[in-house]
């Protein structure tokens, strides 16, 4: 290669990256302000109006899609949030819940999964899910940076923060979903009649499942989360804190279970295991499927948490 | 090592580095690319580069033996080793458990139960490919259209050269060894294209192709539960999936290779684009298409023993084609679809007097390729009858989003995908020239706007869909 040959080559070379670093903090700046106005769809504009009224309501929900479709928040307080979302696990929910301010009093309902936290391939990478607060929100970035989940080039490219969400933050900004102001986080599931004779066939293949496999041991990056969320309990007696496991249609295994409840005693967390709660229960109006139950489920167990723990209501 | 990683972004430019400042002397540049070259690979499992050793080292001592012998018979046998041990390493790593669990199945058939054949065996990533590198090599020198390699560093290089080492192009000795053995050049072309072919390559494989696959996945995971239009909609999306993928794949393969001097034969020109099978296999994987061609096809015989021998002589290759691609029988069934076709086409043509369909071409080939990708796609031979039963029934009820995110973005990309490869197919100039339209500066910012495109839109998947193969 001559020397007028590596000089076009550094040229274009050095040519990409400029203008490429340089259209990147267009694109992220851009959807910065977009997405800042957001407060639609799972995505960004859950976690937005999580961000906006987290210091100020009275109960908060953290958990995965189980949280979001189990627990009518309402029930317990009007000011209330149910931040539950599908697909994320532990890594996501500590990350939230050790951004909440130290001085206000509320009651946060933490949903564990035994599934995530048992599960031997689970690597924390749902916290990926908050990358669009990645510089953005120190809490957030400082968990982003000690997980290692973010790509190198983040550093370079800011507008990786928005990978897969771009098209949603638009979508969203132009046509919200839904009137936000109304909205409490909680999305009950009902099930249709078409649905009925597909989710009982269903159900009645799966009764007969049992899977419980033998040494089990709960993944050690879902438990360095587990701890640091035990950590932040004992830091802020303002907040009352609520661990608990939702109903499960067919939880055969109670190895599990039993491990976790010692754990959380360990850890001096307030933990109550419901998987079991309508295992006797044939009726299956209670539930959508059997991870999820149907609206009818999860507004009977919703009351039956409030009827168990309005005590500890501020 | 694959092209979308990180380890390959860091590899591509120290290897650039070194072999460009290494520029007076092309041999100590093979011994780097060679080095690389097993790096590369031995980055997946360095055991299997014993294979690689064993198959270019057997190929070039044979190459020799071939060209020395002084009669044909002599050359054939030359030969038949050749074929015998390339094909017996292919027949043992990639068919042997599938051949085992076939003679299984049909004992059972007939009453006899027999004992589980089949053995824990890794699939080399790659073998199919510098198989049939390496046996282009040694039926070249047979029938005497190319010199038997004497530099050794050379033929190694030829082999296992790490842009077309796992997944291809399927490159002629005829094409890439005078390259090997010769001094390269850069100039300002190679480089321009180069880098537009990666970085169009990169967009369609981890934009286009997995963004696409997300849907794809989520559908044929639970096909049974999925109405007919959803399941059309899943396969045509595959159908784009497969080609952003693979001609991705080629793309950053041949642009990478430019960047060091070297010319890959294409392997892609737009095969949606066609009139007629006989069309869209000029023009799909056209390294293993003419691979398939000039040492199958011809070697049965070709067209030239009659019609009927003709008919066997497509069918057969289309079958084995489809052999190559996997140990299983969607694979066969899936070749055997083309082949079928093809023989059709051979026989209007011939029949009618035509030399290609009207209009109607374009959505006759795509149907036809359409429903061959369900058996390709599909876990086994029972899935696809029923998706194809399922999509055939016409019952189109309301269509299954998903994750509307996904599909959004999807739908998205390959609307761009498609603009792309309208306007390179409606501008006659190939992909492979088409960097060298572009001035410095627009270039950059092409470059640039796909590299946002890629942090907005990447999807997580690692792998190539032909590195099974």
């Amino acid at each position: 290669m001559n020397s007028e040959i590596t000089k076009k080559f550094l040229k274009i070379i050095v040519l990409i990256l400029l203008i490429s670093y340089g259209l990147d903090k267009l694109v992220f700046y851009s959807l910065n302000k977009i997405s800042d106005k957001v407060m639609t769809g799972q995505a960004i504009g859950k976690l937005n109006h999580f961000l906006s009224i987290k210091d100020s309501a009275e109960v908060l929900v953290f958990g995965n899609s189980r949280a979001n479709r189990h627990i009518d928040v309402k029930l317990f307080n009007n000011n209330s949030y149910n931040m539950g979302i599908d697909g994320i696990g532990i890594a996501y929910n500590s990350t939230l819940i050790n951004t909440l301010s130290k001085t206000k009093k509320q009651l946060v309902l933490v949903h564990i999964d035994t599934k995530n936290l048992f599960d031997a391939d689970y690597d924390g990478s749902d916290i990926r899910g908050l990358k669009a607060k990645y510089n953005r929100n120190l809490t957030i970035t400082k968990a982003l940076d000690e997980s290692g989940q973010l790509s190198v080039l983040q550093k370079f490219y800011y507008s990786i923060s928005y990978n897969g969400n771009a098209i949603g933050i638009l979508k969203n900004y132009f046509k919200p979903s839904y009137d936000y102001i109304a909205y409490d986080g909680y999305d009950p599931i009902t099930v249709s009649n078409d649905q009925k004779s597909m989710r009982d066939a269903f159900l009645s293949n799966y009764r007969d499942q049992v899977e419980c496999k033998e040494n089990h041991k709960i993944n050690e990056i879902a438990l360095g989360y587990l701890k640091s969320i035990a950590i932040f309990v004992k830091k802020n007696p303002n907040k009352r804190f609520i661990f608990i496991t939702s109903p499960i249609f067919n939880d055969d295994c109670s190895v599990d279970n039993k491990i976790l409840a010692d754990k959380m005693l360990d850890l001096g967390l307030n933990y109550k295991d419901f998987s079991n709660l309508y295992k006797n229960n044939s009726d299956n109006s209670l539930w959508k499927d059997a991870t999820h139950m149907s609206q009818k489920g999860a507004e009977s167990f919703s009351k039956l948490l409030l009827e168990k723990y309005a005590h500890l209501l501020f | 090592m694959l092209f979308n990683s990180i380890e390959y972004l860091i590899f591509l430019p120290i290897v650039f580095i070194l072999y460009w400042l290494l520029n007076n002397n092309y041999k100590n540049q093979n011994i780097l690319l060679l080095i690389s070259s097993y790096i590369f690979y031995g980055w997946w499992d360095y055991r299997f580069l014993s294979l690689i050793v064993f198959s270019s080292f057997l190929d070039y001592f044979v190459g020799m033996k071939i060209e020395e012998a002084i009669s044909e018979n002599r050359k054939k046998r030359w030969l038949l080793v050749s074929l015998c041990s390339n094909l017996g390493l292919l027949g043992v790593f990639k068919y042997y458990n599938f051949f085992a669990d076939s003679f299984a199945s049909s004992m059972s058939v007939l009453g006899w139960e027999v004992n589980d054949l089949t053995l824990n065996i890794i699939l080399p990533v790659g073998i199919s490919f510098y198989t049939f590198q390496t046996l282009s090599y040694s039926i070249d020198i047979y029938r005497g259209q190319i010199k038997a390699s004497r530099d050794i560093i050379g033929f190694f290089t030829f082999v296992s050269l790490f842009p077309q080492l796992v997944a291809g192009p399927i490159e002629r000795a005829s094409n890439l060894i005078p390259q090997i053995e010769n001094k390269r050049k850069l100039d300002t072309n190679l480089i321009k294209t180069g880098i537009f072919q990666i970085f169009i390559g990169l967009l369609r494989k981890v934009a286009i192709a997995d963004n696409l696959g997300v849907y794809v996945d989520s559908v044929y995971a639970n096909y049974d539960i999925h109405n007919g239009s959803t399941l059309l909609v899943a396969t045509i999306f595959y159908a784009f999936q497969i080609y952003f993928d693979f001609s991705g794949y080629s793309d950053i393969a041949i642009g990478s290779a430019k960047l060091f001097g070297f010319n890959f034969n294409r392997n892609f020109n737009f095969p949606y684009f066609s009139k007629t099978l006989t069309e869209f296999w000029r023009r799909w994987h056209m390294s293993l298409s003419f691979w398939l061609r000039d040492y199958l096809y011809i070697s049965l015989g070709g067209n030239r023993k009659g019609i009927i021998i003709t008919y066997r002589n497509l069918l057969l290759t289309m079958l084995i084609g489809g052999l190559w691609h996997g140990s299983s029988w969607n694979f066969v069934i899936w070749g055997g679809i083309h082949g079928l076709f093809l023989s059709f086409e051979k026989f209007t043509f011939s029949a009618l007097k035509i030399k290609t369909f009207n209009a109607f071409g374009y959505i006759y080939t795509f149907i036809i390729v359409l429903i061959a990708w369900i058996f390709f796609r599909a876990a086994d031979f029972s899935s696809a009858s029923k998706i194809i039963l399922e999509i055939f029934s016409f019952n189109y009820d309301s269509l299954f989003i998903g994750d509307i995110n996904s599909f959004v973005n999807a739908l998205l990309l390959l609307s761009i995908g498609v603009l792309i490869d309208l306007k390179v197919f409606k501008s006659n100039v190939p992909l492979e020239n088409y960097g060298t339209r572009y001035s410095t500066l627009k270039l950059s910012v092409i470059v640039s706007v796909v590299i946002i495109m890629l942090c907005l839109f990447y999807s997580s998947t690692e792998n190539f869909i032909y590195f099974q193969f």
